[in-house]
């Protein structure tokens, strides 16, 4: 650290530009030693924290294990187990129904609040705020409020539906129901979060193409589809890529909603729920660590087809 | 110039904490105990041992403990210690699955060693069994136990015509099947009105409570395919076709609103579902009774303490715990925070005698301790966490998708013998 005082304060302002001679390597470390030290945190703690767990898991994916005595490699026999595993598959297919039903009523909505915020009205700081509260509340505080809005018996739903003269909704007790009230709580949450960065994009798009749009006589609806849109086409696709890999990892609604085994029929069971019960309450953590790993190739497989939708409407 | 400085200042104090980092990290890897000094390090829950009991350990026998409550997933934090073979605690709680911990008996001390078995005769049988592993290993000393009862409302039993006083009720409601009759009886007087606190797996779990054998034996047999189970399975189809399970979350907002507005006038339920009924239905109070529950005495829930095998002073872990668990304390416990004691002697108490003003008046003791005191013993295997999930999922899939019955017993059979395949067990 001694050498660092001499260093000339150009370093230290972070630019690291050379001015004159080249120094020689060790000089060259010693000089930029304060720099890799200032962001080597991020690095340590990524490290062991994050490097660190995702080899082991890795590692941990070829054994049984049951979390405290010896450990047993087992080669491919719990990813073998994984692939014939009909409720592994059926968590699979159900956070994908759940992305569906949250993630396209989800952005529609966000496009729709952006485009509202993007108008001139009053108090639109306001409402921006407003919007984005949800992302940023205790997402377990919300599932149990959630849970009494959807609730079997006395739920606030249900007392709804009833004072419209309409049958009630058994919600947390039918598959489907299930599942919608875990959409909405998605899309409750990331709605504004959405409607932020679309409002971001909109106000990239230049005037000159709404007041053309108006000057041809189109109406709200027809620039909504034919201007903001096809302009929006870059940011749209980031959402979704982004709510891809959000709704693949749906696991805390669930679990204060319908608890460990998800639900009647296992509809509350999402992929990451299924590998929490695995390995925390039925102490299989090899096969814990399998299923993290066939999340992993399924995040991957929907990264792909969405790269390769940017790619072509890129062109 | 004062910016430079503080820049400096800040990449030291950045140098530094990477040190620290390594040097924290470099202790994490020593095998050692969580015990700061001389005092022994005891992890427990909110509610599982008595903070007054706790801080007089030390002025009664002399032993310094360092009481740490642990929240959130208690288990995950204790497998965590133990994994890491750092920061384990010389004493912990350890809940009713301390099955869970027999193919790893190991990492606990042998409480026979002290000579537990000299008191052995002043804690109820089955409840010390179930501390014990396999190997004859004692790593559960017992603390407090789950007796269960039957709940009601006197008022809703009143307007259906059944009887109201607890010795009737008894009589009446002897076996599942009255209880069944009782259920159809209470939905002719009250349509809607539902004998299962929540769903059907209350009324499943109930049955089992019962039940000496489980679903596992000692050597390792999956017996959860036999007559035992199936019986609790049919009593508990029955209990779905009648249409009497209210179909609610324990212990959620909902269920507080269904034993509050008397959707669900009765269930079977241990002792401590008392420290949920009250908040949850504080204007039932007085109209609730305890009776021998329908199928007679069960057992749901209770812990344990156990002594790592970490601990540096095993005997002094030991006194501590037998004074914790006296006969004595445990009515104190009983008193303090509602633990119902697993010492028999304890229920003559006077300060487990007084009249409880919720059940009217009863006091509560007369039935629970009875129960604790008939439960017949029974074995938890380690494997019964990764058993019951499947009987739970199917008999929820009969209950509210309409699944056949036969089809969901297969299903739900076929798949615990997959999942024990490919634990290696069977």
């Amino acid at each position: 650290m001694a050498t660092t005082s001499t260093t000339t304060p150009t370093t230290l302002t972070g630019t690291g530009r050379q001015t004159g001679r080249r120094p020689s390597t060790g000089g060259r470390f010693r000089r930029y030693l304060p720099l890799y030290l200032s962001i080597s945190p991020f690095y340590i703690i990524f490290a062991i924290f994050g490097l660190f767990p995702i080899g082991y898991s890795l590692y941990l994916s070829f054994h049984s294990w049951d979390g405290i005595g010896p450990m047993k490699f087992v080669g491919l026999a719990e990813f073998r187990y994984l692939v014939s595993d009909t409720q592994f598959w059926l968590s699979v297919k159900n956070t994908v129904e759940i992305w569906i039903i949250s993630t396209i009523p989800m952005l529609f909505l966000a496009l729709v609040i952006a485009v509202i915020l993007n108008s001139s009205i009053r108090f639109k700081t306001a409402y921006r705020i407003a919007f984005f509260i949800p992302n940023v509340s205790s997402l377990v505080a919300m599932a149990i409020v959630f849970g009494s809005i959807f609730a079997n018996n006395f739920g606030l739903l249900n007392g709804l539906l009833q004072a419209l003269g309409l049958s009630q909704v058994q919600w947390l007790n039918d598959p489907w129901g299930i599942k919608i009230a875990i959409a909405v709580m998605v899309i409750w949450q990331w709605t504004g979060y959405n409607a932020i960065i679309y409002l971001a994009g909109l106000q990239a798009i230049p005037t000159d193409l709404f007041e053309a749009a108006k000057v041809d006589g189109a109406n709200v609806v027809q620039t909504f589809f034919r201007v903001t849109v096809p302009m929006l086409r870059p940011i749209i696709l980031f959402t979704v890529i982004t709510s891809t890999i959000g709704g693949m990892q749906i696991f805390t609604q669930s679990q204060v909603l319908v608890g460990n085994t998800g639900g009647p029929g296992g509809a509350g069971m999402t992929m990451v729920l299924y590998l929490y019960q695995q390995a925390f309450t039925k102490n299989d953590f090899g096969y814990g660590a399998a299923i993290g790993w066939g999340l992993f190739i399924i995040l991957l497989l929907f990264s792909i087809i969405n790269w390769r939708v940017v790619q072509r409407t890129g062109k | 110039m004062t910016p430079l400085i503080t820049r400096r200042g800040f990449l030291k104090g950045g140098a530094a904490g990477v040190a620290g980092a390594a040097l924290l990290g470099a202790a994490g890897c020593g095998a050692e105990s969580a015990s700061a000094g001389s005092a022994l390090s005891v992890w427990y829950w909110t509610g599982s041992i008595s903070d007054t009991l706790l801080g007089n350990v030390q002025k009664k026998v002399g032993v310094k403990l360092e009481p740490q409550k642990i929240g959130g997933d208690f288990k995950s934090k204790f497998m965590t210690s133990l994994a890491g073979r750092s920061y384990v605690p010389d004493i912990t709680g350890i809940n009713s699955d301390v099955a869970t911990y027999f193919p790893d008996a190991d990492q606990f001390v042998d409480l026979r060693k002290f000579g537990a078995d000299k008191v052995k005769d002043q804690y109820l049988d089955w409840k010390w069994q179930q501390g014990v592993a396999n190997d004859g290993r004692m790593i559960g000393f017992p603390m407090d136990t789950g007796p269960t009862a039957l709940y009601y409302r006197t008022d809703i039993f009143k307007k259906a015509g059944l009887p109201t006083d607890p010795a009737e009720v008894e009589a009446h409601l002897g076996t599942w099947d009255d209880y069944l009759a009782a259920g159809k009886k209470l939905q002719a007087a009250i349509a809607g009105t539902c004998i299962a606190s929540a769903t059907v797996n209350d009324i499943f779990d109930q049955v089992m409570a019962q039940s000496s054998k489980q679903y596992m034996d000692r050597q390792n047999h999956f017996i959860g395919d036999q007559a035992h189970v199936r019986n609790a399975w049919d009593i508990s189809v029955k209990v779905i076709k009648s249409n009497l399970t209210a179909k609610t979350v324990s212990l959620t907002a909902d269920w507080n609103a269904v034993m509050t507005n008397g959707k669900v006038p009765c269930f079977v339920g241990a002792v401590w579902m008392k420290n949920f009924l009250g908040p949850a239905a504080p204007k039932t109070k007085g109209m609730w009774r305890v009776c021998r529950a329908p199928g007679g005495a069960g057992n749901s829930g209770g812990s344990f303490l156990g002594v790592t095998k970490y601990c540096k002073r095993p005997e002094d872990a030991y006194n501590a715990i037998r004074y914790l668990e006296s006969t004595k304390n445990q009515a104190f416990s009983y008193q303090d925070i509602n633990l119902f004691p697993s010492t028999p002697a304890s229920y003559k108490d006077p300060i487990m005698r007084k009249p409880d003003p919720f059940y009217g008046g009863q006091v509560t003791v007369d039935i629970f301790g009875s129960a604790a005191e008939q439960v017949k013993p029974f074995y938890f295997s380690p494997y019964d966490d990764a058993i019951t999930p499947a009987y739970a999922t199917e008999l929820g899939n009969v209950e509210s998708l309409g699944k056949d019955p036969d089809q969901a017993w297969n299903d739900c059979i076929g798949q615990i013998k997959r999942t024990l395949q490919h634990t290696g067990v069977i």
